[in-house]
């Protein structure tokens, strides 16, 4: 007996019950009598492909007991579309959800169907905000809101002020810094202005001098180097505010030593600085990389082709 | 705990006998850990440390002081202390590893609904991680054939649960199980057909693959359509119907490069899709796809930038506890254990170039700390009632046992790519020669008792099961 089983709405369907298979299967989940038989309608309803109001009553319904169901994700969009559903108060309610089940992963793919639909990015800024306020490194939610800004065509409407903000509140958010990239450098291939390269190379260099054991801004900028086309060597006076092979026990950042060592060697006799500064990193100041930094040590050996 | 004055546990229970020898053990902990003391490296923290203080800096000093009392083999909670091997640091606790592994083989009970959608993987982690351990899960064929069964869709392809819909991950993890179990029953299970028609119909014009139709399209899609098309020796073309199929001569290969190429992101590592985070689970799935599209220094040297990727690798092994992180400023898991931890040996494969004996930049030793990661694993990440877990405080699950003892395997031995033939090799066959030297490396702190089994590098299964598989369906087609 259940909710189900009892309302006249549903006398017309026959429930499916869970094939396990057999009298012994594996990981088999005792579950709720409540999950069961909801389960055993949607089961039932989706073998008729039915597009009906209580078929998305009954997504909703399981989603509340099991967010981590894709199929039910898939199935409900399907209905929506079907019955013309409402989509702003699909999205109303998926907020919620979103909120109550912090690692659902399933429902920003959903989330992305609908809004594809609504065919408007509105309000969905203001929501990421608040989704970031609890886990500001969510992979998915910054995977949806890559997409929105390619959907919605958003790049330049409020995104790099907002991972400005995120970057204010931790500067080692490193999914920050990816989707800054993102936004400076994503949107096609072709040549970023000049002075768009220069603002990039002071934002990373800014943030560098606020904490210059931090690797984010340092990949960030050696990014915006490679990708300006412009030699390593160009970093050299900057690294160098923070590390030194004269100085060898004054070094502020090991990101400061690996990158001099990278333009040392590049030098036409530059070989014995960078060993010096790859002995450093090797020996003092990042050793559980010992391995890699006397690899890179070897190469200096190598005829010119070396990385 | 001084050597001097040892911790003596009285249980009011315990006999006087057993309370002898309990202490006897403690003694001799205490003298093996007088003579193996344990590297500065592991215990202090990282030389340079910046005086701000965020989010990420708060949340990677409580991590470290979580471990700290590990790593130092100083925990006063565990009771008795777990044995220790001639290094001076806990066994592998196999017994109870296994034990945890069978119990997530049996019931559970209502509040793991969550896992309605994913019990193949549960298939998949507990079977894998009880066969790495040496156990043999044979016994669990018929049980396998029977759950999996209602899982299968006519229209190709697995679901997470019966009436799910199709899903590549599902697909993979059922595949993949029935693969460890072996044998004709599990192996035929599969409908070939329909799953190579199923694959054709997540394969996107863009050269990636969608999860399940309607869903997203990820490195993992990728990942797991190439073990399944190599495994089962399903045909590379694709079948009419396939949204990819646009001109006609294309296959599941068409633009899959391209696409993988495009996911490396500015810092080296490899996001989930173009333009995402680089993450160490994408870089993994990534690697071993371009493994099984073809040699691994023709593909992965072709699509990728192999020295941003290796800095990138590299810089993902934390310190003091001596695991990997998954991603830039993120913290130690053991599950990165395996996905940035067996990315290794894939890429020091296509770093040694065709002539995979010339390895003339490649040091003898290794690219990476396994001693590191083999304290982390053996230190940290155990959980005293079995089973392994991400760090210290969290509960072990099947999904980081599994990939922890997949971890440790890549530290304890070196895997390398060695063809039979030299030129072309048959059309996904190069995920087939990989070969094995087991030769322990100097000061990597486990002995012969805490070794598992091998694990093929490229599917993550008990060697020689991968080759077994595809050899099945060698000659078999899909009408
Ligand atoms: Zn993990």
């Amino acid at each position: 007996m259940g909710l189900y089983s009892e309302s006249p709405d549903w006398a017309d369907i026959e429930p499916i019950p869970q094939d396990e298979g057999g009298p012994n299967p594996l990981a088999a989940i005792h579950y709720s009598e409540e999950y069961s038989e909801a389960m055993g309608y949607l089961r039932a309803v989706m073998a008729r492909n039915e597009m009906s109001s209580r078929a998305l009553a009954l997504t909703e319904d399981i989603i509340d007991m099991n967010p981590a169901h894709y199929t039910i994700w898939l199935y409900r969009a399907e209905i929506l579309f079907a019955i013309k559903a409402d989509l702003h108060q699909e999205l109303e309610w998926l907020n919620e959800t979103a909120l109550a089940h912090q690692k659902n992963y399933q429902i920003w793919n959903h989330r992305q169907t609908v809004v594809d639909r609504v065919g408007s990015p509105a309000g969905e800024a203001e929501f990421i905000a608040r989704m970031f306020e609890k886990d500001a490194k969510n992979y998915h939610v910054w995977s949806y809101r890559q997409w929105l800004v390619r959907r919605f065509d958003l790049w330049e409407k409020g995104e790099l002020e907002d991972v400005e903000l995120l970057l204010k509140h931790d500067i080692r958010n490193n999914s920050a810094w990816n989707h800054r990239w993102f936004i400076v450098f994503g949107r096609d291939d072709s040549a970023v202005a000049g002075d768009v390269i220069q603002r990039e190379m002071d934002y990373a260099k800014d943030a560098i001098r606020l904490a210059p054991q931090n690797q984010s801004p340092w990949n960030y900028l050696k990014g915006v180097t490679r990708r300006a086309g412009n030699p390593m060597s160009s970093l050299k006076d900057f690294a160098s505010e923070f590390a030194s092979i004269e100085r060898p026990n004054e070094v502020r950042s090991s990101y400061a030593l690996d990158l001099l060592a990278e333009i040392y060697s590049q030098e036409s006799d530059g070989k014995l600085d960078a060993a010096v500064a790859l002995d450093l990193l090797a020996k003092h100041y990042d050793p559980i990389r010992a391995n890699y930094w006397n690899y890179r040590k070897a190469l200096l050996e190598q005829p010119a082709t070396a990385a | 705990m001084s050597p001097t004055a040892p911790n003596y546990r009285r249980h009011n229970d315990s006999a006087d006998a057993s309370f002898e020898i309990e202490l006897i053990r403690e003694l001799a902990v205490d003298q093996t850990k007088a003579a193996f003391a344990v590297p500065a490296l592991f215990t202090n923290p990282p030389p340079i440390q910046d005086g701000l203080e965020t989010q990420t800096s708060k949340a990677r000093s409580d991590t470290m002081q979580k471990c700290l009392p590990f790593l130092l083999n100083d925990d006063t909670s565990d009771s008795p202390i777990p044995k220790q091997n001639s290094f001076g640091i806990p066994s592998l606790r196999k017994k109870d590893h296994v034990n945890f592994l069978h119990g997530n083989l049996a019931d559970f009970p209502a509040p793991f609904v969550a896992m309605d959608a994913s019990r193949p993987w549960l298939f998949y982690w507990s079977l894998a991680g009880l066969s790495f351990l040496g156990e043999d899960v044979s016994e669990y064929r018929e049980r396998l054939v029977q759950t999996v069964k209602p899982l299968q869709n006519a229209t190709g392809g697995f679901g997470g649960g019966h009436g799910q819909l199709s899903h590549i991950a599902s697909s993979y993890a059922c595949v993949l199980s029935l693969a460890i179990v072996g044998g004709k029953e599990a192996l035929e299970l599969v409908d070939r057909k329909a799953m190579w028609q199923w694959l054709g119909s997540v394969k996107q014009r863009d050269g990636g693959f969608q999860v399940t139709h309607g869903g997203e399209e990820d490195m993992r899609g990728a990942y797991c359509a190439m073990t399944i098309i190599s495994l089962l020796n399903l045909p590379l073309a694709l079948p009419s119907g396939s949204p990819a199929r646009v001109k006609g001569d294309e296959t599941f290969l068409t633009g899959l490069m391209g696409w993988i190429s495009h996911c490396q992101s500015f810092e080296g590592g490899i996001g989930a899709a173009p333009g995402n985070e680089a993450h160490g689970g994408y870089a993994f799935c990534a690697l071993a796809c371009l493994c099984i599209i073809g040699e691994p220094h023709e593909t992965i040297n072709r699509c990728l930038d192999v020295p941003l990727l290796l800095s990138w690798l590299s810089a993902q092994q934390t310190t003091p506890e001596g695991g990997f992180a998954g991603r830039t400023n993120k913290l130690v898991d053991a599950c990165y254990s395996h996905w940035i931890g067996g990315c290794w040996a894939l890429l020091e494969a296509a770093m040694r170039g065709a002539n995979q004996s010339s390895s003339e930049c490649l040091p003898p030793g290794s690219l990476w700390s396994r001693e590191g990661l083999t304290r982390y694993l053996l230190c940290c990440c155990q959980a005293k009632s079995g089973g392994l877990r991400d760090k210290p405080g969290a509960r072990p699950d099947a999904y980081h046992t599994c990939y922890s003892l997949a971890g440790l395997n890549a530290a304890q031995n070196h895997y390398y790519y060695s063809p039979d033939t030299k030129g072309n090799p048959a059309p996904l066959s190069a995920s087939f020669n990989w070969r094995v030297d087991a030769t322990k490396e100097e000061g990597v702190p486990f002995d012969e008792d805490d070794r598992i089994r091998l694990v093929h590098p490229v599917y993550v299964l008990p060697w020689g099961t991968a080759e077994q598989t595809r050899d099945f369906f060698k000659d078999k087609d899909v009408d």
